[in-house]
């Protein structure tokens, strides 16, 4: 019998990872966050030159520090609230990839006692094929019953008066003395009388006794001829239930192994149900992660944003001394002649950064 | 010294009939050697027979053939006719013979034989299509032609036909002679339906192989003579489940017309002689008992000297049994109304009668088949021709055969023979010439006191006996007398001879 072991499924369960080939998730952390965070916020060459640009701004607009950090804040936590969506829906897609993948059929083969298996695969098509092979035993078992019940239904297929004939004249075989014997004491009789000769118009061109003694034997005879007819169906029902069960035993071997895929089958259900399971699991698992990784980036960005919307709301928030009560301006507008002429030469360092100045 | 006559007397002589079986120097003297046209009259006396009167006027059909059979036609609503065969037509009628032969019928013989069934006559001859006649149809038609006629073949077409138990039967058809056939219950016409049938008894017959000859019913027995055996039948009223009754081996019957009811018993000839059924029943087939036992030999003689057919018919009024020879123009008549010691009947013969066919009417008129056509056994002449009656006495040795006898006188007594001419012969010694003498019987006046006037019927006195004495001469050891006269319209019988003789030396 076709056995499937737990550490087999288990195995099939240990070997599942997370995730495409493509991508490596493990390398995903909180400081990777930062680290994306990071290379978004400050990378080499053109965005050096950017932030060089920024930085004559910022030098520009030092005096609106503030006000500029805030809002760059904002914008990043802008950004990066959508490059984490892309983020999830690309994870995402990875993952039903490798579920998908990780949920397909696994074929198995069952292997009889007596020699009979009962292999599956996936075809390159995607069909599952299962194939069927009964041992040389069961095979030579198996033609012989076919050959039995093909013998059986021809003969019940055949004619029945032959056969019909053959029973009346065994009948008839049987009844022939007997009749012998009476139609020899009736002529003796008829001889003792003087009667032997006797032709009556009113019994048939006989005796009466000759009359009842043939309607007799004419009854018998009738009575086999529908006797034989009967026998001849009987047997020609028996061929068909023989022929009906040689056919059925022939099929024995190939029922009994499927029989015997039952319980295998059962264990690959089970697989295919733990390979589900831990498919799902596995899904579930990653999916909470990428979640919760949405929920952090998502906290990141709102704290990005909020500091930013703070340092804005503290540039144009007036402050009051406590102690002396006076109210010092933010200053967050007192030069924004030298701050707009900052800014236009960081803009134009970008924009020659970026090559859309000259 | 003259020695004493010594008178023997032949009281009734020939009352026992002929008898030429036993030696005739040990025979009774109540036998006769010879005793032709006679009969024994109601008295027990050897007497004249009666002769026969033509009532037929007009015999054209016949032309000069004679009579074959005869038989009267009744139904039951009284209609009779009678019906003759002869020159090869089928006849009726008595004065004027009228041919009924179906129109295209072909007949080549006349040895039919008709019966009576069921209203209706039926003519039956061996490899002719069987005819009938009724009263309703009114002429003679073929089997085959009747309304719901079935089965008439060839197959059927026998010589011999019995109308008994309700049924016709038939057999002795050609080319089969064991079958018995019968028809229908009550239908004559249908042989093939209903419960007609029919029987082979080539596997029953005594002896191995026989001929059916005739039928006859008897005693609720089916009787079916062959040739040289009977087989009897009883039930024959169910044909179908009827059973062999008895058989007798060794006694058959010659010839269908010989067959005869006497109401008792049935007569038929066989080759050994006359016998009757009933007896041969209780005797199987010892042959010893014959009813023609006086005249056996002659019987058998006549029978191998046969060369045509034979005619018979039984008569209880006239208490005989006739038995004709055609072909020898010879018949013998048997008195039925007792038997001698030995059990035959009386018989005497009848030579030259030209007799060819009989029936008996339900009158009991006996009418005779002639050429003349049909005539009447009545009147003591044949259609006005006289017949010779002759009485021969066995040879008489007078108790002593070793001494001479003389005869001196004999003394008939005759009883009627009005104006005959009577002629008293004797013989000496078995010879065969005869010593004649005659003398002639007068008028016998019936009337009384010999008056005229007193002849008529109811004053007539009856026959008249005429007793003679007549001389003789010559001697012998053994003498024989004879009486012979021509019978010609008076009935003569000889009461007895008293013959008177002188008892010679010894040789």
């Amino acid at each position: 019998m076709a056995t499937i072991g737990t550490n087999e499924i288990m195995g099939m369960l240990g070997n599942a990872t997370i995730g495409t080939p493509n991508v490596d998730y493990s390398r995903y952390s909180s400081e990777s966050i930062d680290d994306l965070i990071n290379a978004v916020a400050g990378g080499g060459g053109i965005f050096q030159n950017i932030l060089g640009g920024l930085g004559e701004i910022g030098s520009a607009i030092t005096p609106a520090i503030p006000a500029i950090a805030g809002t760059l804040l904002t914008g990043e936590a802008y950004d990066r609230l959508s490059d984490v969506g892309r983020e999830a829906q690309r994870e995402a897609l990875a993952l039903a990839e490798r579920g998908q993948a990780e949920s397909q059929f696994r074929p198995f083969t069952v292997t009889t006692a007596t020699g009979g298996q009962l292999g599956t695969r996936v075809t390159p098509t995607g069909a599952v094929e299962t194939t069927m092979g009964l041992s040389p035993q069961e095979q030579a078992l198996q033609q012989q019953l076919f050959g039995g019940a093909g013998g059986f239904f021809g003969q019940a297929q055949m004619p029945t008066a032959a056969r019909e004939q053959a029973i009346f004249e065994r009948m008839r075989a049987a009844q022939r003395p007997e009749e012998q014997r009476q139609r020899l004491a009736l002529e003796e009789r008829l001889a003792a009388q003087g009667r032997l000769g006797t032709s009556s118009a009113a019994y048939g061109g006989a005796t009466p006794e000759q009359l009842a003694i043939a309607t007799a034997q004419e009854e018998a005879r009738t009575r086999s001829m529908l006797g034989a007819m009967q026998q001849a169906q009987a047997e020609q029902m028996q061929q068909a239930g023989l022929g009906q069960q040689f056919l059925g035993a022939s099929y024995l071997p190939q029922a009994q192994l499927l029989a015997a895929t039952q319980p295998a089958q059962r264990m690959a259900e089970l697989q295919q149900q733990a390979q589900l399971y831990g498919t799902g699991l596995f899904g579930e698992t990653a999916m909470s992660g990428i979640e919760s990784r949405l929920l952090a980036e998502q906290a990141r960005a709102n704290l990005l944003g909020g500091i930013g919307s703070n340092i804005l709301a503290g540039l144009f928030t007036p402050q009051v001394n406590q102690r002396t009560g006076d109210v010092i301006d933010p200053g967050g507008f007192g030069d924004l002649g030298g701050l707009f002429g900052g800014i236009t030469s960081g803009l134009g360092s970008i924009g020659r950064a970026i090559g859309i100045i000259d | 010294m003259a020695q004493e006559l010594k008178s023997i007397n032949l009281v009734a002589p020939a009352f026992k009939g002929v008898n030429t079986e036993d030696s005739p120097l040990a025979q009774d003297p109540s036998f006769a050697e010879i005793a032709d046209n006679a009969v024994i009259d109601k008295r027990g006396r050897i007497a004249a027979r009666k002769g026969h009167t033509v009532v037929t006027t007009n015999k054209t059909v016949l032309g000069t053939d004679s009579l074959r059979s005869i038989k009267e036609f009744k139904d039951n609503a009284g209609n009779t006719k009678i019906f003759s065969v002869g020159n090869n037509k089928i006849i009726s009628g008595t004065t004027t013979l009228v041919d009924e032969t179906p129109g295209g019928y072909s007949i080549t013989a006349d040895n039919w034989k008709l019966v009576d069934f069921n209203d209706k006559i039926y003519f039956f001859q061996r490899g002719f299509q069987p005819l009938v006649y009724d009263n309703a149809g009114g002429s003679v038609i073929t089997l085959s032609s009747v309304s719901g006629a079935a089965g008439v073949t060839s197959a059927m077409y026998g010589n011999e036909v019995l109308a008994a138990y309700g049924r016709l039967w038939t057999a002795d058809v050609t080319g089969n002679k064991s079958t018995v056939y019968w028809s229908d219950l009550l239908i004559g016409h249908d042989w093939s339906g209903g419960t007609s049938g029919s029987i082979d008894i080539s596997k029953v017959w005594p002896d191995g192989y026989d001929e059916i000859v005739a039928l006859a019913a008897h005693n609720g027995l089916l009787i079916i003579f062959g040739k040289h055996s009977i087989v009897a039948y009883q039930g024959a009223e169910a044909p179908a489940t009827m059973a062999l009754a008895d058989t007798v081996a060794g006694v058959g019957c010659v010839d269908r017309d010989t067959v005869q009811y006497t109401g008792t018993d049935v007569l038929f000839l066989s080759h050994t002689g006359l016998k009757s059924f009933g007896r041969t029943i209780q005797e199987k087939s010892l042959p010893i008992s014959s009813l023609s036992g006086n005249i056996t030999k002659d019987i058998i003689a006549a029978l191998q000297n046969e060369t045509e057919f034979f005619r018979s018919v039984y008569s209880p009024e006239e208490g005989f049994y006739l038995l004709t020879f055609t072909g020898q123009d010879v018949t013998y008549c048997f008195d039925v109304r007792g038997t001698l010691e030995n059990g035959s009947y009386r018989v005497t013969r009848w030579p030259s009668t030209k007799f060819t066919a009989y029936t008996r009417l339900d009158n009991g008129t006996l009418y005779i088949g002639t050429v003349n056509g049909i005539s009447t056994y009545t009147g003591y002449s044949d259609n006005g021709e006289g017949y010779r009656f002759k009485y021969y006495s066995p040879s008489l040795t007078f108790g002593d055969s070793a001494r001479i006898k003389i005869l001196k006188k004999l003394k008939p007594t005759l009883v009627g023979a009005n104006n005959s001419v009577v002629f008293m012969k004797w013989a000496y010694d078995f010879d065969t010439t005869y010593a004649t003498t005659e003398f002639t019987v007068g008028t016998q006046i019936t009337g009384f006191y010999g008056e005229s006037e007193y002849t008529t019927v109811e004053f007539t006195g009856g026959q008249l006996t005429n007793q003679r004495s007549l001389n003789t001469t010559g001697y012998g050891t053994s003498v024989q007398v004879g009486l012979e006269s021509e019978i010609d319209g008076s009935p003569l019988s000889l009461q007895e001879i008293n013959v008177m003789a002188l008892i010679g030396k010894l040789l």
